[in-house]
């Protein structure tokens, strides 16, 4: 039992360094079960002890950010990112409909997506996962996703980021084609356009427009975080 | 400087890193060459579906580029089409996975080795040997295949696989266990091609990916070595591919002994090796090391450029080369394969091939 464990009707509640340990934790080992457990007693214990977008913010994103670390630094592999991805997700979907509407609207969004024709979307994920662990609201569109659908949930969200990847070359030219709708509709100067994938270079993101092209998932996510 | 050699001279004096006249090449032209059949105008599922088809572009390419070898890369999901994933085939586009077949653990035991006579393994098979028969004369032939590993995370999904190895490490194992079963089949089916090697595709061992332990346990010790093994047994030079950005190089050319190994290079990833460092950290010493043009310059860059950047590269190779006292274990190719996209420009290969030849010189 924690030092700070508090009882309350004979029935012991974790502390608020507890929980977000225990969120953190469940983040680095991979336990699922253990961050929705953990998102569960954030939300038994009230608001009082520790708010959801706190748990999210220092709890699992704490977890999930040093999970990048030791990704980055070639501690852990992509098995063991996926599942903290994964872990994290699991914690999110119980926490985050607890945030106040008025806390959520100020987080900034970003829309993610794999341009039409492509299906390949590990990298996506990965991008998503730590873009999402920067503290953004992600809208992930999917694979094979027509250039028309992303420019329109772009400016139906009313994003900050439109994110693109591909892992094939003859998909590259849907980037460009996104742009130009963006361009063409009015809502590219309000947000930030970013692309990935193997084929893709800072070269080809400026022949097309875009924003940035980073080296990595962690790389776009500071860029944006820098920006923004 | 030595005299003109012949393709097949060159290339059996760089593997055994002898004296050449000039620098290999290799540009990894397999699916663009199918735009030198006919008028031009055959589609990619016409291209992966037909033996004679498939073998007639590695001739004709042979016959327009002038190459020092001939790798008959089909594309990465012959092997999951035949174990019943779901294969999407666009009229311009290299053929990729668009359904997996693992749902759960539970369906990783349900693989079975599907018949090699049949499917896109069979057409693979007989258009290798085609373009073997045609081409054994004049260059070195080779076979092009999925290792265990990819061939099963183009099945279930490499998100759910690399998952999966985490949290179900025995099933992916039982999994596994198949795919080498259905790769040994395909050796055997590639010795009858009359190819003097097989390109394994080992994607997986990279650093982005998995650490030594994992690749270790889940290819490299138990799978690819057996591979490796029978390759040499049934009378090819084994030889990898993977164009990842980390590659295990340790493991894939210390440990495995391929006679060819190619790789790519990433500049934006800062542990990704260069051509010079890949030959100064001594992994030329025990392979002829193919490598690292960028695919993209061959549609987005014109071929002035693919001129220059070509001898840059020869320059970089040459010099890493005499630093190090060897002879001619280098050779000028892609990193990856050349895209097959319609906007792919023949002439940048051209220009590629042609530079390579003057200032890959010895």
């Amino acid at each position: 039992m924690g030092e700070y464990g508090l009882h309350y009707g004979g029935k012991y509640m974790s502390s608020r360094e507890e929980l977000l340990d225990k969120l953190a934790n469940a983040v680095v080992s991979g336990k699922v079960d253990m961050a929705k457990e953990g998102a569960q007693e954030v939300l038994a214990a009230g608001n009082s002890v520790l708010t959801a977008l706190d748990a999210i913010n220092e709890g699992l994103v704490k977890g999930m950010s040093i999970v990048g670390d030791k990704y980055a630094a070639y501690q852990v592999y992509l098995p063991q990112v996926l599942m903290s991805a994964h872990t994290m997700y699991g914690g999110l979907d119980i926490l985050l409909p607890a945030i106040p509407k008025s806390e959520v609207e100020n987080r900034k969004k970003c829309l993610i997506a794999v341009v039409e024709g492509d299906v390949h979307d590990i990298g996506k994920n990965i991008v998503k996962t730590m873009i999402t662990a920067s503290g953004f609201d992600v809208n992930d569109l999917g694979k094979d996703v027509p250039v028309q659908k992303i420019v329109e949930t772009a400016e139906a969200d009313q994003t900050n980021v439109v994110a693109m990847s591909t892992l094939m070359t003859p998909t590259m030219d849907g980037m460009k084609a996104t742009i130009d709708g963006l361009i063409e509709s009015g809502y590219r100067s309000k947000c930030k356009v970013i692309i990935g994938g193997a084929p893709t270079s800072p070269s080809f993101a400026e022949t097309i427009g875009a924003d940035y092209r980073g080296a990595n998932a962690q790389d776009a996510a500071s860029y944006l975080k820098e920006v923004l | 400087m030595a005299a003109e050699m012949s393709h097949l001279e060159r290339a059996s004096a760089a593997l055994a890193n002898e004296e050449v006249d000039r620098l290999t090449i290799y540009p990894i032209a397999c699916g663009v060459c199918r735009k030198l059949i006919g008028d031009g105008n055959i589609t990619y599922r016409q291209w992966v579906n037909d033996p004679k088809l498939f073998a007639q572009a590695f001739i004709e390419g042979q016959k327009y580029f002038d190459l020092d070898f001939a790798i008959g890369l089909m594309d990465l999901s012959v092997m999951a089409g035949d174990l019943g994933a779901g294969v999407r085939m666009d009229e311009q586009n290299t053929p990729f996975v668009d359904k997996h077949i693992v749902n759960g653990p539970e369906d990783y035991e349900k693989f079975e080795v599907p018949d090699i006579k049949k499917g896109r393994s069979a057409v693979l098979l007989e258009g290798t040997k085609i373009f073997a028969d045609a081409l054994n004369d004049q260059v070195i032939t080779a076979g092009f295949i999925e290792g265990p590993l990819l061939a099963l995370s183009q099945s279930a999904g490499a998100e759910r696989m690399f998952m999966d190895i985490f949290t179900n490490p025995s099933a992916v194992h039982k999994a596994l266990e198949i795919m080498t079963d259905y790769d040994a089949q395909m050796v055997e089916g590639f010795a009858k091609t009359g190819v003097k090697g097989l390109c394994w595709d080992y994607l997986w061992g990279n650093y982005a990916c998995l650490g030594d332990a994992e690749y270790h346990e889940f290819e490299a010790d138990k799978y690819a070595s057996k591979l490796n093994k029978m390759t040499v047994d049934n009378g090819m030079a084994m030889c990898i591919h993977n164009c990842a950005d980390l590659p295990h190089l340790d493991t894939q050319i210390k440990e495995f002994k391929p006679s060819i190994y190619s790789m790519a290079y990433y500049p934006l990833i800062s542990d990704s090796p260069s051509a010079s460092q890949v030959i100064e950290k001594g992994y030329a010493d025990h392979c002829l090391v193919a490598g690292q043009v960028d695919p993209q310059v061959f549609i987005r860059s014109s071929a002035e450029d693919v001129a220059k950047i070509t001898t840059n590269l020869c320059q970089e190779v040459k010099t890493a080369l005499c630093k190090r006292n060897l002879k001619s274990s280098y050779c000028i190719a892609s990193g990856c394969e050349i895209p097959p996209d319609i906007n792919c420009k023949l002439e940048n290969i051209k220009s590629m091939v042609d530079t390579a030849k003057v200032e890959g010189r010895m």
